[in-house]
């Protein structure tokens, strides 16, 4: 069966009056199944009967978090990058002052600010 | 662990010998339906990483509930029922917990991995079903499966989904053309 004939097969499983058993059918006879994994069963049995059971939620919970973390570190870094650059490009250098937002020469506009005098 | 053969057949002995806690008797109803449910789970969330842990859910679920199955529908219909639920959770779950970050980062969760079919047409025709489903919305993606990959009639459907048979209807009409659009592109 080619691309356009599964197209229209796919389509038809959505008309009213359509045999869904025989497009399932079809689709299966062209290699379109589903599987879970072939010890899915004992795995399901382990996590309901076995001793150290590990609740799936939390399994999950780490990945998803393993994977926040990642997104929110590339972030991190990206952001520091362009601060550096941006900073480079206002003050000139990457010094001490120039991340504090101070220029090398003295400015006593900040004792003042510091003192009140 | 579970036996190869079960010499119980009928569903609502399976139940009972599982509510006297033969555990064999529940991994036989595990063998009987991972395959249905497989394709709903799979075929709503992509072949990922997840799918599976969802799949082993539902029947974790169908377990700690076996008790209030009544045997009023099949046992395949209540299976049915919490594999939609789980599925439409973990999907709005999805949704929420992605939308936080990127729509790339949501993509990247829907990949799924093409199942190592034997001939490049049977792997054409299972990239354009997957890529069809997934680019689908939730609630039209769950009626295209009930019908497509599990071949229920309407009224299977609508009870399933716990919806009037005129809601269905109207998805399905919906549904085909949000699907024709899709099916354009691919």
């Amino acid at each position: 069966m080619d691309a356009s004939e599964i197209k229209k097969l796919i389509i038809s499983s959505l008309n009213a009056d359509t045999n869904t058993v025989e497009v399932s059918r079809k689709l299966e006879e062209e290699g379109i199944s589903y599987n879970f994994s072939h010890n899915f069963g004992d795995k399901v049995l382990n996590k309901l009967f076995s001793a150290g059971l590990t609740i799936n939620r939390e399994v999950e919970f780490v990945k998803y978090m393993n994977f926040a973390f990642y997104r929110i570190a590339l972030t991190g870094v990206a952001a520091i990058i362009v601060l550096l650059i941006s900073i480079f490009l206002m003050q000139g250098s990457l010094s001490l002052n120039s991340f504090l937002g101070l220029s090398d020469s003295y400015d006593e506009s900040i004792v003042c600010l510091l003192t009140g005098n | 662990m579970i036996k190869e053969s079960y010499n119980i057949t009928e569903e609502d002995e399976l139940v009972k010998a599982c509510l006297n806690g033969d555990k064999n008797a529940f991994g036989e109803i595990v063998n009987r339906y991972q395959k249905m449910v497989a394709r709903t789970v799979k075929g709503m969330l992509g072949d990922s990483v997840f799918a599976e842990d969802i799949g082993q859910e539902v029947f974790i679920n169908l377990y700690h509930s076996l008790s209030e199955f009544r045997g009023e529908a099949k046992l395949s219909t209540y299976i049915q029922k919490i594999a939609v639920n789980l599925t439409l959770n973990e999907i709005k779950r999805r949704k929420r917990f992605f939308s936080m970050f990127s729509q790339k980062a949501n993509n990247e969760m829907h990949e799924f991995e093409i199942a190592d079919h034997n001939s490049e047409e049977s792997r054409e025709a299972s990239e354009i079903v997957n890529k069809a489903l997934l680019a689908m919305d939730p609630k039209f993606r769950i009626i295209l499966t009930m019908r497509m990959l599990q071949g229920y009639s309407t009224k299977e459907t609508a009870e399933i989904l716990d919806l009037p048979i005129g809601t269905v209807l109207s998805r399905l009409s919906r549904a085909q053309e949000q699907l024709r659009n899709i099916l354009v592109k691919l």
